[in-house]
């Protein structure tokens, strides 16, 4: 296949964004639907990274590379969904002061693990070995293909998403996101609820990492900083918490129009990307946050309308 | 007993008699304070051992906060809450119980302040009533429909009696969304229905409707009823038997004739205007 015409930064660009798109889906869940802003984002992304690779890697796999990366890839995700298990037990019945604080401390105990488990980790050095379970030529064939892989994931998330909201299940969850007495009152178990949508999104986030880590081929601690959570939380913010497409519009409209518009596009100065950009991301993201919840409180998308939704599924 | 006030909408037969099969709620030694202050102080109170009863009381006398120490929406500083049912000789101590499971137990307890999902819609909210644990796994993603078809009857069963400008959307005003607390419930289930101020703030047609519709079901389904109103005619008129609070404490009870009577009851809480 001729791919001549494809960047190869425009493809690591797109899988970022991608990626970010399946985790701000994944916290809209969270914080859209059950009012739990999670602030540990990356930790379950990080956990889900390290436990694939740390698997794939130091384990001599007695059978094919192949079978070796599925079942990483699968303990990568169990291991991350367990670690939401565990969060979600520690924060269900904490206000939004702690839920910060425990989501917070979670994302740090994950980066202080990596950096201090050197013999699994690679520690800060960082950890090498991984690769893409397939090979189907050049490294930008192969890129490419794990982007497509990415996107179909992504598009798998979205569906479950939007059929979330379609069934009992995301009812439930925006029931107790609104009105936890309330809903507790009808018979819904608040804890029990919050438990299972920690495990099911970090697994979700776990595996994104996984997939993360392959695309890199190479772990390191540098990525368990605050970057992901807040480019999946801004861009969730700026498109909408409540409404699905908001993770999708409003990562494209941050990450999507800086990491891949901005800096592939436009002629900057090369030296302009490793000092003033980075900063000036940051700045612009936090000013068009500004803005946004000034004007449009709900994201650019606005709220959530259930009365549309119960029309169009009970309406006729 | 109810039967002088026969003239009313609600009014009903006075006849019904006190039903073993009733579920019980026994509250013992149960004390809750707020800041230091005791508020309810109740040695010994059993509710629903007739099919309705009321719960009076000045303001801040502690009868919302009873019926939340039932729920186990806050908890005791001591004290046990029982509930009992003849019928199937079965006894579970709610107080040791998380508050939603009391749902479950068919205790249920509508909000004196009006309180609704702010982002759900009518329907929604009666379909979340209606929905079992089962219903509700994050893996049911295609639940919706079958949900809908089976309890739809029982919703419309509401909707066709109370009118709602817009069941698919949100509820409106005050009285919209005091009507729709009190379904919530309703479509519950319950075996023990406690009702904090269910009155205020429905327009009259609809507060005599929905009385008698209570009516009906404490006599056809067993349920206890148990009515907190400043409204004395709805508990004269629906009343067959009558708590009287104050103070956090349980201060006389009888037959609704006797407590509105009664001098300190006159001299407490009604004033000469009331009776
Ligand atoms: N959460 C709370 N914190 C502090 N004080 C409270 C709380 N809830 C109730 N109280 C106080 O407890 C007392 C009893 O309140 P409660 O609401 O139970 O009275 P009530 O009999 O329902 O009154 P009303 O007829 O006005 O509804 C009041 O003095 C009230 O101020
Ligand atoms: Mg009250």
């Amino acid at each position: 296949m001729n791919l001549d015409w494809l960047d190869a930064f425009l493809v690591s660009g797109l899988f970022y964004v991608m990626m970010v798109i399946g985790l701000a889906l994944l916290l809209h869940l969270q914080l859209g639907l059950a009012r739990i802003a999670n602030f540990g984002v990356v930790g379950f992304w990080g956990i889900g990274m390290y436990a694939f690779g740390v698997l794939f890697v130091k384990v001599d796999w007695p059978f094919g590379e192949v079978w070796a990366f599925l079942i990483s890839v699968v303990f990568g995700t169990v291991v991350a969904g367990l670690a939401g298990l565990l969060v979600g037990w520690l924060i269900a019945d904490l206000d939004i002061d702690g839920v910060l604080v425990g989501t917070l401390g979670f994302a740090t105990a994950v980066w202080i693990l990596a950096t201090t488990e050197q013999d699994l980790t690679g520690g800060a050095l960082g950890m090498g070995g991984l690769g893409f379970p397939y090979d189907i030529g050049s490294v930008k064939a192969n890129e490419t293909l794990w982007l497509v892989i990415l996107t179909i994931l992504v598009a798998i998330i979205l569906y479950y998403v939007s059929r979330v909201h379609k069934s009992p299940y995301g009812r439930l969850l925006i029931s107790i996101g609104d009105n936890e007495p309330l809903a507790r009152s009808l018979g819904k178990a608040p804890f029990q609820t919050k438990l299972w949508l920690f495990a099911v999104s970090s697994a979700g986030m776990g595996l994104l990492g996984a997939m993360y880590g392959v695309n890199e081929r190479f772990l390191e601690t540098g990525n368990l900083g605050i970057d992901i959570t807040l480019a999946a939380m801004v861009g969730l913010v700026l498109g909408s918490t409540t409404r699905m497409w908001g993770a999708a519009v409003g990562v494209a409209l941050t990450v999507g129009l800086f990491d891949v518009v901005i800096q592939f596009y436009l002629p900057l100065p090369r030296e302009w990307y490793t000092q003033a950009i980075p900063v000036l991301r940051e700045m612009v993201f936090g000013g068009v946050l500004i803005i946004v919840l000034l004007f449009r409180p709900y994201g650019v998308l606005g709220d959530m309308r259930r009365d549309k939704l119960m029309r169009r599924m009970h309406g006729g | 007993m109810a039967g002088d006030h026969k003239d009313t909408a609600f009014a009903r037969e006075p006849t019904r008699d006190s039903d073993g099969s009733r579920p019980r709620v026994r509250i013992q030694d149960a004390v809750k304070s707020f800041a230091g202050r005791v508020v309810v102080d109740v040695d010994d109170l059993t509710l629903g051992t007739h099919p309705i009863e009321g719960l009076i009381g000045p303001n801040g006398a502690g009868k919302t906060t009873l019926l939340r120490m039932i729920m186990h929406s806050i908890s005791l500083d001591r004290g046990t809450v029982t509930l009992s049912s003849d019928g199937d000789g079965s006894e579970v101590v709610l107080s040791d119980l998380p508050a939603h499971r009391m749902a479950r137990h068919g205790v249920v307890k509508t909000n004196q302040v009006i309180t609704d999902f702010e982002k759900l819609t009518i329907l929604d909210s009666l379909l979340l009533s209606v929905a079992k644990a089962t219903d509700e796994w994050p893996y049911r993603i295609y639940r919706e429909q079958g949900l809908y078809e089976d309890t739809v009857e029982g919703i419309l069963w509401y909707l066709d009696r109370f009118e709602f400008e817009d069941p698919l959307g949100f509820a409106k005003s005050a009285g919209e969304k005091k009507l729709l607390d009190i379904i919530r419930c309703l479509l519950l289930k319950p075996r023990v229905l406690l009702l904090d101020e269910p009155t205020a703030g429905l327009p009259d047609d609809i507060r005599d409707q929905l009385m008698g519709l209570i009516d009906e079901k404490a006599a056809e389904e067993n349920m206890a009823v148990v009515i907190v109103e400043h409204d004395l005619h709805v508990i004269w008129t629906m009343s067959d038997y009558v708590h009287f609070m104050a103070e956090g404490r349980v201060l006389l009870q009888g037959e609704p004739r006797s407590i509105r009577e009664h001098d300190t009851v006159i001299e407490k809480y009604l004033g000469s205007g009331h009776v």
